[in-house]
């Protein structure tokens, strides 16, 4: 576990690589400083790259972007999947486990204290305070994820129509959104595979 | 509501929304606000400004949900079932070599994000009129979309300031 400290060049660097182990502990500690980043998923990425990439050269950068390519289709946030995979790589399952909770453990903690303290207002007249100021915030942040999300969208496309569609059926005929997810989703699947076939995207 | 079924709706919202925080928000108002009446809009609201204020990710905000219905057991179970989805990225690091499907899933993923667009603004604007009741209510919302989206500014600080005007604005109209 202690091979890591010799230097002897590019080469060797290389070979250690691959063979580059990471204990539970460790695997901990860079969950955990991960999961204390700010900015959502970008931020946590931006501190796994730092620790495996830069400063352990446990992954070369391209193996990193290709896992983290990977980690984009799966079902669950992204930095999940990372913590997964490297977590099995380094300690196995256990090493899921623990990459997980140190991932989590920080918003964890501070999602809890802060609901408490809402609990705590709720009923009181200062929670008056908080019907203006951090609802109201809180619904022009989920309005920003929205237009992020369709920055790539707004302009006439299948992808337009699909967005449409979605607000329609959800907003005038309250259809369930899961389906309508579901349906905009295999929608994409086909059509988007017709509208690619003149092949500019890759 | 069981603590089971809450676990079990939001595992299955956050796997076909992959993970996404902002696009569980309209499947979670239509399931837990308007049919099981179990959250109120407040309540979802806030847990999503928890999810921006906190480090880590976004959509831990279900932590919040979790524990508003269950206490600390609905926010462990809350956590673990937005996690426990992720343990497909093993198999798929073995067959990515040959998974000639991604591209299919790839687009699936883009017609998800689209639907996913017209999802949340239509959620938004249903809780827009449950929300924006007051001048001043009003006024912290264009001023934090501005700070967010124009500007670009990390939502910590676009929640003090619009929370600062927004208070002051609210003693001086009452």
């Amino acid at each position: 576990m202690d091979r890591q400290k010799s230097n002897k060049g590019r080469n060797d660097e290389m070979k250690q690589a691959s063979a580059l182990e990471i204990g539970l502990r460790d695997l901990f500690v860079i969950f955990f400083r991960a999961g204390l980043a700010f900015g959502g998923g970008l931020g946590i990425l931006a501190v796994l790259e730092d620790e495996f990439v830069a400063k352990r050269k446990a992954f070369t950068h391209d193996e990193f972007l290709a896992m983290y390519g990977i980690g984009r289709i799966v079902p669950s946030g992204t930095m999940t999947a990372l913590a997964v995979a490297f977590g099995q790589r380094f300690g196995g399952f256990l090493g899921t486990v623990v990459a997980l909770s140190g991932l989590v453990l920080p918003a964890l903690i501070l999602t809890i204290l802060l609901t408490l303290a809402y609990q705590l207002v709720q009923g009181t007249g200062a929670f008056t305070a908080v019907e203006v100021t951090i609802l109201p915030a809180a619904l022009a942040f989920i309005v920003v994820a929205a237009f992020r999300l369709g920055k790539e969208i707004l302009r006439l496309s299948p992808e337009l129509l699909l967005a449409a569609g979605a607000f329609v059926g959800l907003f005038f005929f309250k259809i369930n959104p899961a389906l309508l997810l579901l349906a905009g989703g295999l929608a994409g699947a086909i059509v988007l595979a017709c509208t690619e076939k003149g092949g500019k995207d890759k | 509501m069981s603590l089971l079924a809450l676990t079990a709706i939001i595992f299955y919202f956050n796997l076909i929304t992959f993970g996404n925080g902002p696009v569980m928000i309209p499947l979670l108002q239509q399931r837990l606000v308007d049919q099981a009446h179990v959250l109120t809009f407040d309540q979802l609201l806030y847990a999503f400004a928890i999810g921006r204020v906190t480090p880590g990710q976004a959509n831990v905000y279900v932590t919040a949900i979790g524990y508003f219905l269950f206490g600390l057991p609905g926010a462990l179970l809350a956590t673990a079932a937005i996690q426990l989805p992720g343990y497909a990225m093993l198999p798929l690091v073995h067959l990515h070599e040959r998974f000639r499907q991604v591209a299919h899933v790839r687009r699936f993923i883009r017609g998800l994000t689209a639907t996913s667009v017209g999802l949340i603004l239509a959620a938004t604007v249903g809780i827009g009129r449950e929300t924006l009741t007051t001048v001043s209510a009003v006024v912290v919302f264009g001023l934090t979309f501005i700070m967010g989206y124009v500007l670009k500014w990390n939502p910590i600080l676009s929640i003090a300031i619009a929370t600062a005007i927004g208070l002051a604005l609210y003693y001086l109209t009452s």
